[in-house]
């Protein structure tokens, strides 16, 4: 306590309460969390569950900051502009004006950050029903217009970046300017400031049952990958369940996988079974009454009812006028796989272009998840 | 009382297992009756292996080219890597236990590998070397 002997007037009070302080950290975490699956469709997972815990962690900040204590309220922090032009000219000057809690200009940035926490969650659900087909707002739309939604996710993300820039170098500012550890403050919830009652108490017993209870989420969340075997490998998204045909299934998936109806549009399907006696060199020797039951299954689940993001994606990009045979003819599946290793296809494990299953780990059911995919 | 429990369990169990097997016996039944000797689990083994040149100037092709020469392992498809569960009955109760599948792929890998279809003679040489694993 030397410090206390050169700063008799001062002391290290209560400033954070301990909800704040973890709200703060998880936020923190997933923000990065967030940032760092963002583009790799393998951690899509990943990516849902930092969002799903983000919006979790908002809805507690927004209820804390009208119930929370004092520098916990948005009533402390939130500022006219008055306020905030004279802080930062004070700052210019050198002789910033003393806050406790956060100052007029940080305190319009958390504004804007939980704001676009709140758009960036909210958007990325509707974006993973619509193109996904996941989570509560799965099937509400076709994927078709997800495309609003994806721009305001993806630039709510890009101003959210920027206003955490912002903060960031508000917290150096602040440092040098104030000479205070905000960091360690926003660790420990103490700030070494002028000794007065601030009426903050901790609220311990709040700020455990946030941690408990995200952590239990975490676990529930990722459970699986503890309890998969080694048959079974674990599959983050379970896609909504296909439409099966068993006909189909043992007629078309004993040489090769059986491939679903949604990979293809109708008019490819049909060719192939037109062509049956000479399906790639194999005569399937198929009787009509089969030939009339896949030639309906395939039909009806063909890529354009669209009943899936592949289905949806695959029929867009095959131009009107042709009619592929091969599902890794189409555009769309080329344009997915262009960028895999030449060595990833020389791995014994993997048969060929059209072994989905050597990659696709729910290739049998045909949801072809993005997050469902591991390479060899 | 539990005798007759013992004797239901018993038939319950037996039952599915005793129309398998009828399922094949009848298959063999009906190709013996155009086949000219006894069907032999020898001659069926020979002709696994036996190589015959590929139309399309692949690798030699064979049964043995998907199935493996023992029968009792996974097998894999020459043309799409898919994995082929084992023929051998033995370790895969589910084998030749459905006369419509039997036939059919038959004929389809008789064509394959042969180029023609298998005389009753072959189908049931082969089916009898395969019961025996
Ligand atoms: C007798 C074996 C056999 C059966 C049965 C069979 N196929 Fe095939 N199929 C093949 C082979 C061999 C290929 C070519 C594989 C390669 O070149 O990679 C193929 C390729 C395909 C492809 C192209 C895959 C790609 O590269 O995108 C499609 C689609 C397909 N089959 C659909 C079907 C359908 C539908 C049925 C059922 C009506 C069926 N197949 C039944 C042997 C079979
Ligand atoms: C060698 C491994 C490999 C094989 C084999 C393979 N894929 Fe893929 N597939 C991938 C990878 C890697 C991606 C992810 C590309 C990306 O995210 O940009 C992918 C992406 C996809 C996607 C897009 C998923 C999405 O929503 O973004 C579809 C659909 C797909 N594959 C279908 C297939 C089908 C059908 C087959 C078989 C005919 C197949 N794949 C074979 C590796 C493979
Ligand atoms: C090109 C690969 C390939 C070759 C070569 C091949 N088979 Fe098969 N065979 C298969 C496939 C695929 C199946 C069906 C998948 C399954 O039943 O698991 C099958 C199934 C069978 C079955 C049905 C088994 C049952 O339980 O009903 C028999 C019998 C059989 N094959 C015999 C043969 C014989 C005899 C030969 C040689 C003349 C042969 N196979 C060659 C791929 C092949």
């Amino acid at each position: 306590m030397t410090d206390a002997t050169h700063r008799p007037a001062r002391n290290k009070i209560v400033v954070w309460d301990l909800p704040t302080r973890v709200f703060h950290w998880l936020l923190v975490s997933c923000f990065v969390l967030a940032w760092l699956t963002s583009e790799d469709n393998r951690f899509l997972h990943v990516h849902v569950f930092a969002g799903y815990l983000m919006l979790g962690l908002l809805v507690f900040r927004l209820a804390w900051g009208f119930a929370g204590p004092r520098y916990a309220r948005f009533g402390d922090f939130v500022h006219g502009w008055d306020n905030v032009r004279d802080y930062l000219r004070s700052l210019l000057q050198g002789r910033p004006q003393p806050f406790v809690g956060h100052n007029p200009a940080g305190g319009w940035a958390i504004i804007g950050m939980l704001l676009m926490g709140f758009v960036v969650t909210l958007s990325g659900i509707v974006v993973l029903g619509m193109e996904e087909g996941h989570g509560p707002l799965r099937g509400w739309m076709s994927p078709a217009s997800a495309g609003v939604f994806r721009e305001l996710h993806e630039t709510g993300a890009g101003l959210f970046l920027a206003l955490v820039g912002l903060h960031l170098l508000g917290v150096v500012v602040g440092a040098l300017a104030h000479r205070e550890n905000l960091v360690l403050a926003m660790i420990t919830g103490r700030k070494w400031v002028e000794d007065i009652d601030t009426g903050v108490r901790h609220h311990s017993l709040l700020g455990a049952a946030l941690l408990g209870l995200a952590s239990m989420a975490a676990a529930d969340y990722f459970a699986g990958y503890w309890l998969h075997g080694e048959e079974q490998a674990y599959q983050p998204f379970e896609g909504r369940p296909l439409p099966q045909s068993d006909t189909w299934n043992t007629e078309c998936g004993d040489c090769h996988l059986a491939y679903h109806p949604t990979l293809l549009p109708a008019r490819s399907w049909n060719k192939l079974l037109e062509q049956q006696h000479d399906h790639f060199g194999e005569d399937l020797d198929l009787d009509p009454d089969t030939l009339a039951e896949l030639r309906a299954f395939a039909n009806r689940y063909a890529a354009e009812s669209g009943i899936d993001e592949p289905a949806y994606k695959i029929n867009r990009s095959i131009p009107r006028d042709q009619t592929p045979l091969r599902i890794t003819d189409t555009p769309y599946w080329r344009h997915k796989h262009e960028d895999i290793d030449a060595a990833v296809w020389r791995n014994p494990k993997v048969a060929g272009k059209s072994d989905c299953a050597a990659c696709h780990l729910d290739a049998e059911q045909g949801t072809f998840e993005d997050s469902d995919m591991r390479l060899p | 009382m539990t005798d007759i429990l013992r004797m239901l369990a018993l038939c319950l169990l037996l039952g599915p297992m005793l129309a398998q097997a009828a399922a094949l016996d009848d298959l063999l039944q009906q190709y013996a009756a155009e086949a000219q000797r006894p069907f032999s689990a020898e001659a069926g083994k020979r002709m696994w292996t036996q190589t015959h040149p590929s139309p399309k100037g692949g690798p030699d092709r064979s049964c043995s080219l998907c199935h493996g020469e023992d029968l009792s392992r996974v097998g894999k498809h020459a043309r799409t890597g898919k994995k082929i569960d084992p023929l051998a009955p033995s370790v895969n109760p589910e084998r030749l236990t459905d006369a419509k599948h039997m036939r059919k792929w038959l004929k389809r890998n008789c064509k394959w590998v042969l180029g023609r279809e298998c005389t009753a003679q072959e189908k049931g040489d082969f089916l009898s070397y395969i019961r025996s694993q």
